[in-house]
């Protein structure tokens, strides 16, 4: 029987868990179609009024991009995570664009993509706690994982600990530890 | 701080954070006696935990969500980069914004696509996109698109292609303008843009209707090269052409996809060839060779069934015959037995083009309304036999496949320009007037008339204070019924084109499962016949792709909070009443404002919230305006852009899809008027779906 589903994708979400680099490119613009289109329903605000389950949202991308019904438990995982980093990757490359794009000069228009997307301010966040949370992976890794995933994957605390695979008790003390670190590291520099 | 640091550190932060606050100190002292470097790390993190408060609890999505979208583009309107002065925006796809704009240097317009920022950011990805930009740019022959340059200013990276006024294949097909001479016309354009293509190496894998325009005059365009788009190699510095194959991952239309696509197989030039065979079927049947209900379904189909014979669709001369040879050939499932390169195909199609055509010149369909196209002037131009094939052959093993960069601006054209046609083939006949008869056979200014006419009629019905609409409200309606009636003749069953008599004769017996839960939340009944129509045509099981299913569209979580399972939603006696009551809650958010049908209307495709926030905003600047949907569109311009492009529509369709409904005598349906059914339910039973 040949293989009906997305071809591909399993592979490549393999590929990038054995540390393939260059699979999470090749996964990125897959998923910034997915990714849109969960931005442009939380901005629509579907049909129940209140706020969207980002989870729920990454699952029914996953679903239509994996085209099975029921996707093995290490995918959906990874996908997640996947998700997670290239939400990641897009906000701060963003972010990062638009605090160039200032300091490069006062006559300088802001770059044409950036100017009404994201303030300063959030540019500057964002590109600070990419920083503190690579610093933060230095020294423990998982705590990073676990940041990305809920701060940018959207996760809930029981989902992350579901796609890493560690107790529920491990992640909440992962994120409060994790948070304190953070947020001391941003505001040391102020 | 080292890892090993950073353990000690936290472990007695856990500890101490396991402490009510009160204890924390004295618990720190404890723990780190004799280490006043750890307990001072200890605290000021202890500190930051309880300052943090809130910080990072709130996933990025939620502020950052417009940034995904991009800004509205709007605000590029005038710029200029470099060169270029942006005139317009054509639309956004995927990835980005493309535009119009015209380059100053050589007074021409081009479309100008602005790339993502993820995409720029990494040096090197840059770099291959370049090359390969310039790969693609080499291609150069009347039948493809045009890459004009790609180019860098302040930051802003963008790639700009030749800007083609005129209409994709998908619109033609859907207008179905197409003569037998039209379609051959345009196949053979496209296999001569493949052959050049396919010289040069490069699979386009993605022929479809949406990738091929027709510019006036009738010159075919090959767009979007290459659906690696979705994969790029893995990197490697190494500028020479690559010779591994490509599985992709395949997104998208899976209808035109080959047999080896469908497996993930490599592909060769071959599956260009079926892909044509396939838009050559859906020109001349006006449906697709395979079709099924889900994506995999299709996939099947394309696998192990054979399409229905072409005889049965179209009025067939006896040339029709040959094509349907050609169609057979180019859709072999094994690829050893199709033509094995585009100019065999393109031999046979102009053996079929001549047996059409009268010897001398060929006039072309009725869109181009005389122009000629000499056969001498023909062949010099779009590709002389040296093009054709020994040599396609040899490149089958080392294909060089376009990155996404340069398929990003070109599939964005695409999509853009499908909603930028100017040609507009069926003008409607001067009619002889004949009052009270068909919408078709009315002449334009009757026909605002009675969309004029039958709207207010549709209000009443619907509860709401009468007014007046503006031309420009009376046409929006109009136009969104014209694109109803569009489809009236049609018999394709392809979702989106099937004939209005279909669909409302799907409607007439779920009218009497939708009716009484909407009678009895008094809920006008022309809003719960008529929401199924915008929503999913009559479908009870209808799924879009943004995982909305159902009659009335619901998002699964939504349909649960209204007491219908996931596996329940296709039930329309369960449907409906959720639907009600979540109408009924919409109209109790919106208060007085609920007076109003069509805000209640639109509050079920944008949610209660943003409406009141588009009212507040015009009560800001205008506190005598009436309070429906028609002020808000009056003054759409003052309301963001998701408004304009979304909800612009909803209305005037809701609209367009009751007047049709309600006037089935003046639009040839066989169902009576909608409404009358649920009077009637008593004699008419329902049926299963």
């Amino acid at each position: 029987m040949m293989a009906l589903s997305t071809p591909g994708l399993t592979e490549l979400l393999d590929d990038w868990q054995q540390g393939d680099r260059s699979a999470l490119e090749r996964l990125t613009p897959l998923i910034y179609d997915e990714l849109r289109r969960i931005a442009h329903r939380y901005v629509r605000r579907e049909r129940n009024g209140h706020t969207l389950q980002t989870t729920a949202l990454v699952n029914e991308a996953y679903l239509r991009l994996a085209g099975q019904e029921k996707p093995e438990w290490q995918n959906r995982a990874h996908f997640f995570a996947v998700t997670a980093q290239v939400m990641r990757h897009i906000l701060t490359d963003h972010a990062r664009r638009r605090r160039y794009a200032k300091h490069g000069g006062e006559a300088q228009q802001v770059s044409l993509e950036e100017a009404s997307a994201m303030t300063y301010q959030r540019a500057a966040e964002l590109v600070a706690l990419d920083e503190a949370l690579d610093g933060l992976a230095k020294i423990d890794p998982r705590k990073s994982r676990v940041v990305e995933l809920r701060y940018f994957g959207g996760l809930s605390l029981e989902e992350t600990a579901d796609v890493l695979g560690i107790s529920l008790m491990t992640v909440r003390r992962d994120w409060r530890a994790a948070k304190a670190w953070l947020f001391r590291t941003m505001n040391d520099e102020g | 701080m080292t890892s090993e640091r950073w353990q000690q550190v936290e472990e007695v932060l856990q500890a101490a954070l396991d402490r009510p606050p009160h204890e924390r100190s004295s618990f720190l002292n404890e723990a780190c006696s004799g280490d006043e470097g750890l307990r001072q790390e200890a605290s000021s993190l202890i500190d930051a935990y309880d300052e943090a408060g809130d910080f990072i609890e709130e996933p990025a999505i939620a502020h950052d969500a417009h940034v995904l979208l991009g800004n509205n583009g709007q605000d590029n309107i005038g710029r200029e980069i470099g060169p270029y002065q942006i005139i317009e925006r054509l639309g956004a796809g995927g990835m980005g914004e493309v535009y119009l704009a015209e380059d100053r240097r050589l007074a021409r317009q081009v479309a100008l696509k602005i790339l993502p920022p993820y995409f720029v950011s990494d040096e090197a990805r840059l770099r291959r996109f370049q090359r390969e930009a310039r790969a693609a740019s080499a291609l150069n022959h009347p039948n493809i698109l045009t890459i004009h340059e790609v180019g860098e200013v302040d930051q802003v990276h963008f790639i700009t292609t030749e800007f083609v006024d005129g209409q994709t294949l998908r619109e033609l097909i859907a207008q179905e303008n197409l003569s037998l001479a039209g379609v051959l016309e345009i196949a053979i354009q496209v296999a001569e843009a493949l052959t050049v293509a396919h010289a040069a190496g490069i699979v386009h894998r993605d022929i479809k209707p949406e990738n091929i325009m027709r510019r006036r005059g009738g010159l075919v365009k090959l767009l979007d090269f290459g659906i690696a788009k979705l994969l790029e190699p893995p990197s490697s510095d190494s500028e020479t052409a690559k010779t591994q194959t490509e599985t992709g991952v395949v997104l998208g239309t899976v209808g035109y996809m080959s047999p080896e696509q469908a497996r993930a197989l490599p592909v060769d030039e071959r599956t260009d060839i079926w892909s044509l065979g396939v838009v050559l079927y859906e020109m001349l049947a006006y449906r697709v060779p395979f079709v099924g209900a889900t994506r995999m379904d299709t996939m099947v189909a394309i696998l192990e069934r054979e399409p229905a014979p072409l005889f049965q669709f179209a009025s067939a001369p006896a040339v029709l015959s040959e094509l349907e040879r050609v169609v057979s050939k180019a859709l072999r499932k094994e690829r050893d037995e199709r033509y094995q390169s585009t100019g065999e195909m393109l031999t046979d199609l102009k053996s079929v083009r001549q047996k059409l055509e009268p010897a001398g010149a060929h006039v072309l369909d009725d869109s181009m309304r005389g122009a000629r196209m000499l056969p001498g002037v023909d062949e010099d131009s779009f590709g002389p036999s040296r093009y054709e094939t020994t040599k396609a052959r040899s490149y089958r093993y080392g294909l060089q496949v376009l990155s996404i960069a340069v398929l990003i601006a070109v599939m964005i054209v695409t999509a853009l320009l499908y909603g930028r046609s100017k040609l507009r083939a069926n003008a409607v006949a001067p009619a002889t007037i004949a009052s009270g008869k068909l919408y078709l056979k009315m002449d334009p200014a009757e026909q605002l008339a009675f969309v004029d006419e039958q709207e207010q009629r549709i209000s009443a019905m619907m509860g709401d204070r009468p007014m007046k609409l503006n031309d420009e409200a009376i046409n929006a309606i109009k136009s969104n019924l014209d694109r109803y009636l569009a489809r009236t003749d049609s018999t394709s069953a392809k979702p989106g084109a099937e004939s209005l008599r279909v669909i409302y004769g799907r409607a007439a017996p779920i009218i009497p499962l939708i009716a009484p839960s909407f009678s009895e939340r008094k809920i006008p009944l022309v809003v719960g016949i008529y929401l199924p129509m915008i929503e999913s045509e009559y479908k009870p099981c209808y799924e879009n792709s943004a995982g909305s299913k159902g009659l009335f569209q619901f998002m699964p979580q939504t349909a649960e909070q209204y007491g219908v399972a996931r596996g329940e939603m296709c039930d329309v006696e369960k449907m409906a009443p959720a639907a009600a009551h979540y109408i009924a809650d919409r109209m109790a958010e919106l208060g007085d404002d609920s007076q109003s049908m069509t805000l209640v209307l639109l509050s079920y495709n944008r949610g209660a919230d943003s409406v009141r926030e588009a009212l507040r905003r015009l009560r800001e600047t205008d506190s005598h305006y009436e309070r429906n949907f028609w002020t808000l569109f009056a003054n759409r311009d003052k309301l963001d852009d998701s408004f304009r492009n979304e909800s612009a529509y909803y209305i005037p369709s809701f609209f367009a899809a009751a007047i049709i409904g309600e006037n089935p005598q003046t639009f040839d349906l066989q169902t009576p008027p909608l409404s009358t059914i649920v009077s009637n339910s008593a004699s008419t039973k329902p049926s299963p779906n």
